[in-house]
């Protein structure tokens, strides 16, 4: 990133928005702009004769996120192993009472001074609370469990495809690194951003990938399996989990209903279990629909179970053996709806009350695509792609795609929040559309794009637009050869679903595409260990080749190192 | 801590020493000793749980000198097998069929406890031949009674288990082998692609929406990987300009990214292959081709199962964990878990890549051809209590004094005494220093003394040597025991207690501290600061001791053919010392 060159290596969290409407030629020039281009080259089975890719070389896939990690190879559907970071796995060895009985019976305390689930973290991105030698002794214990228990592996050094989230602080990604190369040998590691992964297992080039973790949920714009944009927001798996707790305190208090009892403070898991077995999401309630537009594939059942108030209420019964003493705590079931509808959507704060890492998640979304270009815009929006933990809570897409929908159809794409009557609305995106059609289809024809800078080399992004653009000019001839239309829907809010990162992972090294970060172990070893002092200079990368404008430090410097997204 | 007290763990120093690769024998420059008390082992550090290891769980490099742990050893697999039915898996197929057993070996999904093949139909009583019954068979769980018809799985033959099952749905349904699926693929895209060309050429311009050519069901999260991949395939295969006559040069005027990139980056690229302008790379269309267009039915469907069913039809998060495919929810989705192979492995030192251990290859065989533990080179320390011993030295009938010391009750701010033994494994006396911190780390603080920390501990020699030697002659003290079980007199400082062939005991005294806070005066009860909980062991008692070892050894055989072999005296001896930190578990404070 050329904002980095000589600075200090931290990753700039808040990214700026932009004031101005953004064009495409911005793209090219921005700091969050060309990333890590997904495709370098391809196996020797397909690509030209001659090419580099060392066709004998296996590799483990790796993806690694704040509370887990999970492994497998190239070519599986999913991992073969995901391993956690809770305190049964941080005991002394030889501690075995996480099979007692009577202990694991027991209700755990959480540690003074410890946040919410902070036991069961790998790490923060907080580097001020974390300590970095903890961190290597979790995940070099974690990754020997890998390796001895489900890789099975013969000796042979192994590389490794590792996809880790793109704002990863630089010196946790040194510490992982340095665990990966010094304890298990492997000869090189090709880094990989999680969102890019997560639109490669979508089937998608560009993509809004709104990734619901632990600690926060971003929300990224990519095209052409580039990071374009990105935002977050605390409103996560995190916070969800917290008032998960709250509630169930809450209930089991009035449930047991003793004054004199102490008050109940239920545990971690008891919480995230609850959570994971019968927490959902209301769908978006319908007295706040102001436009009503449905795609046509909104099920009738749906709508029925939403309008249909039902009684008696229905109630869900939830076993918690953990208590004093153990007891079943019913339930009304819509109550177990709450958590989500607080942590998630926040309905009952005003917008402007919101920190900008706390918004909302429809309004996070909202404001990412605002801040795309507005080509990138209509593609992403019909490819927004929800993943991470948290995604899997039934009904929680739905209402992230409604609660989205509604938001574009109340205030289209004004930067300045507009109330404009639906029909002046209706003619500025027909206007819009228009422009969009006519200048796309100048850039189409044979010199394409020198207008716009003529210094600047075209990204590849740029270039890609107008196949779209001509593409009914072509239908004819392409005849099956083209693009089905499908492929270039967009301007709609449409929701794809992605199998996650890791098998996003699993496919790029199966097909043997080679990611520009590669690092290679002896280059790591001798710089990545020299000393602390030397590491802000040296970049452990090789960038073999630039790719445009923008990218790395390296730009222009052949040969030299760089990490990419991760620099 | 879950062990039993006291307990003792051994530290090995290879998480902070960075520099294990650069070989270095610590035992030539023992650390400052200011050094050392700045870095003071503090076992609440949650990273001393990932140093800290029962001594039996160590090994030791005869090369290097030093403690090896479990972090600082390289394994080599030797041989793979499957734990349940033993059955020995050579390497090539663990490549083909992964890493669990491909025979009858299941765990039951729900308790993963093994499953048994049984009949549906009821055994008969009087053959014990299993050919003789008939099936169907399931896979049940013999603790649970979870079985495969909870599922709609029955099995023809009650060999072969996990062919057939690869074969059959949940439900019943048969799943199509991956070539079926392939050939199913191309025939519907065939078709798809037919439609489109109509479509095209009937001039209706308007899109075919993803609905109408969305195929029934919902496919499998493996049906939409192995969808997915073969779009890629077939994307990047056409995208390659390996054939630049192929009808898609014409199509496009430009060049896609990928196509951009591979020019860029392809050194041997030709003229010729920049000329052609491949079909770029699109994105899939169709669930053919692994897109899938969320579907807020899904949604909507398990949330009406879950107010329906409730809490049963959930599964908790180890059962999902223990699924191959995680992602799921409700209890019908549930599949039996293949057994997880095992490994044998061995060791090596990650510095010397010396064989620290080696299994014995047979499966059945527990031994070890080669085991260097560090119990056989490190002194093992030991802590009882003193009072104990003597009560149980001297048992007096008739009195009411405690037989057995409590160690889950250590009493806040009595002075307490335990004897510390240390026993040499080594052929050599070694003389020991002891250090340890006058309060414990952490919130308790418990003082410590040790009341000789510097002595000698005699060789591992034999009896007989022993009763030869007169240098290490018994130590004679003259302790009282009181009415209240307590020594009376006969510690002192800066003597040993007791000492015999291998072993010498000291005194150690110990205060242990408070587990609240001792206000001066408690007027008004709880009132002001209020109560901090306690955290999980915290009011454990463990004591870091750092050990230091001096000894004169005999120079290896290696060294010594290295040096000079002329001067082949027997007594060549060489000056040794080894440092190490433990951790002793004394007991847990007694709430007051
Ligand atoms: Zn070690
Ligand atoms: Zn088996
Ligand atoms: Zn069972
Ligand atoms: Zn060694």
């Amino acid at each position: 990133m050329s904002s980095s060159i000589g600075g200090d290596r931290k990753v700039s969290l808040g990214r700026s928005v932009r004031g101005t409407t953004p064009r495409l030629k911005d793209l090219a020039s921005t700091p969050e702009s060309p990333r890590t281009p997904l495709f370098r080259s391809t196996s020797s089975a397909y690509g030209s004769p001659g090419g580099s890719f060392r066709t004998e070389d296996e590799y483990i896939v790796l993806e690694l996120g704040s509370r887990f990690v999970r492994g497998g190879f190239p070519g599986e559907s999913t991992p073969r192993c995901t391993l956690s970071f809770g305190p049964d796995e941080q005991r002394r060895v030889g501690d075995y009472r996480q099979w007692d009985p009577e202990y694991t019976l027991a209700r755990r305390k959480r540690k003074r001074g410890q946040e919410w689930g902070q036991e069961y973290e790998l790490y923060q991105m907080d580097l001020s609370q974390l300590d970095m030698g903890l961190v290597e002794d979790k995940f070099e214990r974690a990754m020997r469990e890998a390796y001895n228990k489900y890789f099975l592996l013969d000796p042979k050094p192994r590389r490794i495809l590792l996809a880790l989230p793109p704002l990863m602080p630089r010196q946790l990604l040194s510490t992982v690194l340095g665990v990966l190369f010094g304890n298990f040998q492997a000869p090189s590691i090709t880094l990989m951003a999680s969102p890019v992964l997560s639109s490669v297992a979508a089937g998608l080039r560009s993509a809004l990938v709104v990734d619901i973790g632990w600690a926060e949920t971003t929300v990224t714009g990519i095209y052409e399996y580039r990071e374009v944009h990105q935002r977050k927001s605390i409103r996560a798996g995190k916070l969800l989990s917290k008032e998960m707790a709250k509630l169930l305190n809450h209930e089991l208090d009035e449930w047991i209903d003793d004054p004199n009892a102490p008050k109940t403070e239920i545990s971690f898991e008891e919480a995230e279990e609850v959570l994971s077995r019968v927490g959902w999401c209301k769908s978006r309630p319908k007295s706040n629909r102001r436009t009503l537009y449905f795609p046509a594939r909104t099920s009738p059942v749906l709508e029925e179970f939403e309008d249909a108030v039902e009684s008696p209420e229905p109630v869900i019964t939830i076993p918690f053996p953990r208590n004093v003493p153990p007891t079943e705590l019913t339930i009304p079931f819509a109550s177990l709806a709450k958590p989500a509808e607080t942590a998630l959507f926040a309905p009952n704060t005003a917008l402007n009350e919101f920190d900008d890492d706390e918004l909302p998640l429809h309004h996070l979304i909202y404001r990412t695509l605002l801040s795309l270009p507005m080509d990138v815009r209509g593609l992403c929006m019909s490819r927004i792609v929800i993943t991470g933990g948290v995604s899997s809570l039934p009904g929680l897409k739905t209402r992230i795609l409604s609660e989205l929908d509604a938001l574009v159809q109340q205030r289209g794409w004004d930067p300045v929040r507009s109330y404009g009557s639906a029909s002046e609305r209706h003619e500025r995106i027909l206007r819009e559309r228009k422009e969009n059609l006519e200048r796309r289809r100048e850039e189409g024809t044979d010199k394409v794009g020198e207008s716009l800078n003529p210094e600047t080399p075209l990204s590849a992004a740029l270039q890609e637009q107008e196949e779209d653009a001509i593409e009914h000019k072509l239908a004819h001839l392409a005849l099956k050869n083209g693009p089905p239309p499908v492929c270039t829907t967009g301007g709609t809010i449409r929701g794809v679903e992605t199998l996650g990162a890791w098998a996003g992972a699993s496919l790029v090294a199966q097909l043997r595409i080679r990611g520009i970060v590669e690092v290679e172990r002896d280059k790591f070893l001798q710089h990545g260990l020299a000393g602390a002092n030397r590491e802000k200079d040296v970049s452990v990368v090789p960038q073999r080749q630039s790719i445009g404008p923008g990218v790395g430090r390296g730009a222009g410097e052949r040969g030299s190192w760089t990490l990419g997204v991760w620099a | 801590m879950a062990q039993p007290f006291p307990y003792t763990y051994y530290s090995c120093d290879c998480y902070d020493s960075k520099t294990a690769s650069i070989p270095t024998k610590r035992s030539s420059q023992p650390p400052p000793p200011e050094d050392e008390d700045e870095r003071t082992f503090d076992p609440r550090n949650p990273r001393s749980n990932y140093s800290l290891y029962p001594l039996e769980h160590l090994l030791y490099c005869e090369d290097c000198q030093q403690i090896r742990c479990p972090r600082c050893v390289i394994e080599e697999t030797l041989n793979w097998f499957c734990p349940s039915c033993l059955f020995e898996v050579p390497s090539s197929m663990i490549k083909s069929e992964g890493n669990r057993c491909t025979r009858n070996c299941y765990n039951c999904p729900v308790c993963t406890s093994p499953m048994m093949v049984n009949s549906l139909e009821p055994p008969d009583p009087n053959t014990d031949d299993r050919s003789g019954i008939g099936g169907p068979w399931v896979l049940s769980c013999p603790y649970c009674h979870w079985s495969t018809v909870d599922i709609g799985i029955e099995f023809e033959k009650h060999t072969g288990i996990t062919q057939q099952l690869s074969r059959i749905a949940n439900g019943g349904k048969p799943i199509p082998t991956q070539k079926e699926r392939d050939k199913e693929r191309d025939r519907r895209k065939e078709l798809e692609s037919k439609k489109k060309e109509r479509e095209i050429l009937s001039e209706s311009d308007d899109s075919p929406t993803v609905d109408r050519r969305r195929v029934d069901g919902s496919l499998s999260h493996e049906e939409l990987f192995s969808n997915l991949s073969a779009f890629y395939k077939s994307q990047i295969a056409s995208a390659t300009p390996s054939n630049p006559f192929s009808p898609h040069d014409i199509n496009f005027s430009s060049p896609s990214s990928f196509s951009r990139i591979m020019n860029l980056y392809s050194s041997t690229s030709s003229k010729k292959q920049k000329q052609a302008k491949p079909t770029p790379m699109r994105e899939a269309a169709s669930t053919l081709e692994g897109l899938t267009i969320h579907d807020s039915a899904a949604d909507a469907t398990a949330i009406e199962r879950i107010k329906k069913e409730g809490w049963s039809i959930t599964l908790s998060s180890t059962q999902k964990h223990d699924q191959l495919n995680p992602n799921m929810q409700f209890d019908d989705e549930l599949r039996p878990v293949a057994t997880l192979l095992r490994t044998k492995r061995g060791k090596r030192c990650r510095n010397c890549r010396h064989i620290l251990s080696k299994p014995e290859s047979k499966i059945t065989s527990t031994r070890y051809k080669i085991k260097l533990l560090a119990l056989n080179h490190i002194p093992r320390l030991s802590l009882r209590a003193l009072s104990t011993t003597t009560a149980q030295q001297n048992p007096t009938p008739g009195t009411s004094a405690p037989l057995t010391f409590d160690y889950n009750a250590l009493k806040s701010g009595i002075p307490t005494h335990f004897l510390l033994t240390l026993s040499n494994p080594l052929f050599d006396p070694i003389r020991v220093t002891l250090a340890t911190p006058s309060t414990t780390p952490g919130k308790i603080q418990s003082r410590i003394t040790i009341l000789c920390p510097q002595f000698e501990v005699g060789a591992n020699t034999d009896v007989w040597d022993d009763a030869l030697s007169s240098s290490l002659s018994p130590v004679k003290r003259g302790s009282v025991i009181g009415p209240d079980g307590q020594i009376q007199g006969g510690i002192e400082a800066g003597k040993i207690w007791d000492r015999g062939r291998n072993w010498t005991r000291v005194v150690i005294e110990i205060v242990p501290g408070f587990l609240k806070p001792v206000t001066g005066l408690a007027f008004g009860g709880n009132g002001g600061v209020p109560e901090e909980m306690l955290n999980e062991d915290e009011d454990v008692l463990e004591i870091p001791i750092f050990v230091r070892l001096e000894f004169e050894a005999d120079v290896s055989a290696e060294d010594r053919g290295l040096s000079d072999s002329k001067e082949s005296e027997k007594d060549k001896r060489e000056k040794r010392e080894e440092a190490f930190w433990t951790v002793i578990g004394v007991g847990r404070i007694a709430a007051i």
